[in-house]
């Protein structure tokens, strides 16, 4: 148990260490910091501007040296002029720390601030959907197996593999038009100032989150569960004369999960890129909104510390699935 | 097929494998599929217990009538401790409590010769070793103290010195409780040893059937007596030939009409052929389905004619062999 935890904090820095410093260096080749920064200015000759070769076309001199003040000041703040591994470093031993560094895009505002603010709507939104799609495959893979290759079956059958092929944002645009905006059922927009507002405003973004995750998870369930059904310890509950029922959840299940949880670790990844899209459908102002704008105005710091942050979470929740193996079967865990 | 078994007393079912021992078992136990055709009667104690079947009976299967499968390596739930799984059976269907049940599933672990039972109650299927995990199958049959145990080759898929321990348990339990049992084996010795009465199964029929004594001294049907005779014996001298039985059992889809045996028998004549033997001595001691049976007159006579022609009715070739 120890050596798992230690194994996995090791896989937890290696992992952040490359996907933050391909982003970090992927940003940096791709596009230029300073532009974004100071605009337009970025493509100023300062050299030649101190030396007094330069006079600006539109403006006097002076106005330029005041132009090259600011590039320098902005290019002290965010250590512009250090080579990229030692800015690199240096980013890596602030964001440590929790210091994240400031959006470019918004002045002087702390990263850490925007993602506090924007975090907590999209973790909402995705154990939502996680509920609601772990809600709808455990009781229905559970009916799939138990009526095995039959016409219950088959419809479900059908249903989940129509739920995996609609993508998300077909879903996401159809339930909110016809439960938000024309029955009116749903509120088209998110409220967060209660509990229940947030509930009723974040079903249908995280039924569409959830819709294609519930049909992965159900076929996966029922598959290994009719396969279970077939074991001799599950005759042998039967010939004890235990229920249906109680054969079904309490000898089955169990051992039936494994693939439904391997497939919720990996799917971890995935969840987060729909949850940028239904965002977006739905306007809620989450993290994943706040990456795509981020993105496209090259805003580094912002989504390095999304990067880092995601990268987090897929590693932890994959280390909680293993340590779910050993909570599911005791053979899993008498070799950790 | 029909066979009747007293309270008390232990009826041994042998056959090679495909010969329906399983599915008879599973029959009884009302654990076929859904999809199985079923006919015929099973009266257990004057009860019609395909009625209770239909009527959902809860308290039946488990409680006056269990089962012990061939492999306890895959018989045990492997993700629920040893002891939860003997005591889920007497929560159920006697309604003890938890603490209760789990005290019970001890003493039985205890009877069952499992050694510091207070410890094995508290441990998953893997921990133990295939005996014990046979012990344990064992008392998770007899928790609900049943009248009639169906034991499945219980001790295929153990070895030879733990065969005999379980072998042994499952008599005395027998015994201590006045307990019927069907021991289904292909180990002709452990029919022999163990059990009271024996039915030889072929094909999906039982073709003889008497007491154990009878059934293996004055064989009737020609595979009975061919499967007797393939038992090693301990007198005849080392590296000695044993003797087998041609051919391979007959699939079993779309059978021809006449003795599913006759292409594998030294017996076979042109009857054979044309129609299955009908069983005979039905209730009685003794049953057996052949026209020609070994070790009467009619059966030598056909046995000498085969030889005589080297060939059989059904076109197998043998040669003399002296007979015992």
């Amino acid at each position: 148990m120890r050596s798992l935890v230690l194994s996995r904090l090791a896989q937890l820095v290696l992992v952040l260490l490359a996907v933050t410093f391909l982003a970090f260096s992927a940003m940096n080749v791709l596009g230029d910091p300073l532009f974004n920064i100071v605009g337009p200015l970025a493509e100023l000759d300062c050299d030649a501007v101190s030396r007094g070769e330069i006079a600006s076309t539109s403006s006097s001199l002076d106005a330029t040296r005041t132009d090259c003040e600011i590039v320098a000041e902005a290019k002290a703040e965010f250590r512009l002029d250090e080579p990229l591994m030692k800015r690199y470093v240096l980013w890596l031993t602030d964001s440590a720390r929790g210091d994240f560094g400031t959006s470019f895009a918004s002045e002087g505002v702390p990263v850490s601030d925007i993602l506090k603010e924007k975090f907590p709507a999209s973790i909402k939104l995705m154990i939502y959907a996680e509920v609601i799609a772990l809600g709808l495959a455990i009781p229905l893979g559970v009916y799939g197996a138990y009526r095995a290759n039959r016409r219950p079956d088959r419809i479900l059958s059908v249903v989940s593999f129509g739920a995996l092929a609609i993508p998300n944002f077909a879903l996401g645009v159809v339930l909110l038009y016809v439960f938000g905006l024309k029955a009116g059922i749903f509120p088209s927009s998110y409220d967060s100032s209660s509990f229940r507002t947030e509930l009723t405003s974040l079903f249908l973004p995280a039924l569409t989150l959830g819709s294609g995750l519930a049909a992965g998870y159900q076929r996966l369930l029922r598959t290994d569960l009719v396969t279970t059904l077939q074991e001799d310890f599950v005759h042998m509950a039967r010939a004890k004369g235990m229920t249906d029922r109680h054969i079904m959840f309490r000898h089955a299940l169990r051992p039936s999960l494994f693939s439904v949880i391997t497939v919720f670790g990996i799917q971890t990844g995935a969840l987060i890129g729909g949850a940028l899209v239904v965002e977006q459908i739905y306007l809620i102002p989450g993290v994943g909104r706040e990456l795509v704008t981020a993105v496209v105005r090259d805003d580094f710091p912002v989504v390095l510390a999304g990067v880092t942050i995601i990268a987090t979470a897929f590693v932890v929740i994959n280390f909680a699935v293993d340590l779910l193996y050993g909570w599911l079967d005791p053979r899993v865990r008498a070799k950790s | 097929m029909t066979f009747t078994l007293e309270q008390g007393e232990m009826l041994g079912i042998v056959g090679e494998s495909g010969s329906g021992k399983s599915v008879t078992a599973k029959a009884l136990m009302n654990l076929l599929p859904r999809t199985a055709e079923i006919d015929g009667r099973v009266r257990f104690d004057g009860e019609d217990v395909r009625a209770l079947a239909a009527a959902g009976s809860r308290h039946f299967w488990g409680v006056r009538m269990t089962m012990v499968f061939q492999d306890p390596m895959t018989s045990l739930n492997p993700v629920k401790k040893c002891g939860e799984q003997i005591a889920e059976t007497l929560r159920y269907h006697l309604g003890h409590g938890r603490v209760a049940a789990m005290k019970a599933a001890t003493d039985l672990l205890e009877q069952v010769g499992v050694p510091e039972p207070g410890r094995r109650v508290n441990q998953y299927p893997h921990q133990l070793s295939g005996g014990l995990r046979q012990r344990v199958v064992i008392a998770m049959a007899l928790a609900c103290e049943p009248d009639l145990l169906i034991a499945d080759e219980p001790t295929t898929a153990v070895d030879v010195t733990v065969q005999k321990r379980i072998l042994d348990l499952l008599d005395s339990l027998r015994k201590e409780r006045g307990m019927s049992m069907i021991l289904i084996t292909h180990d002709l010795g452990v029919a022999r040893g163990r059990c009271d009465d024996v039915a030889v199964m072929y094909a999906g029929r039982i073709v003889e059937r008497s007491s154990t004594e009878t059934l293996f001294d004055r064989s009737r049907h020609p595979y009975t007596d061919a499967l007797v005779r393939s038992i090693p014996r301990i007198e005849q001298p080392s590296h000695a030939r044993l003797d087998p039985i041609p051919g391979r059992p007959p699939e079993l889809i779309d059978p021809p009409v006449q003795c599913a045996f006759a292409p594998r028998c030294r017996y076979a004549q042109a009857d054979c052929l044309e129609s299955v033997p009908p069983t005979e001595g039905v209730g009685e001691s003794h049953e057996f389905a052949c026209h020609h049976p070994a070790n009467t007159p009619r059966g030598r006579e056909a046995l000498a004619n085969n030889v005589a022609a080297g060939v059989t009715a059904a076109g197998l070739q043998i040669s003399y062999r002296k007979t015992r």
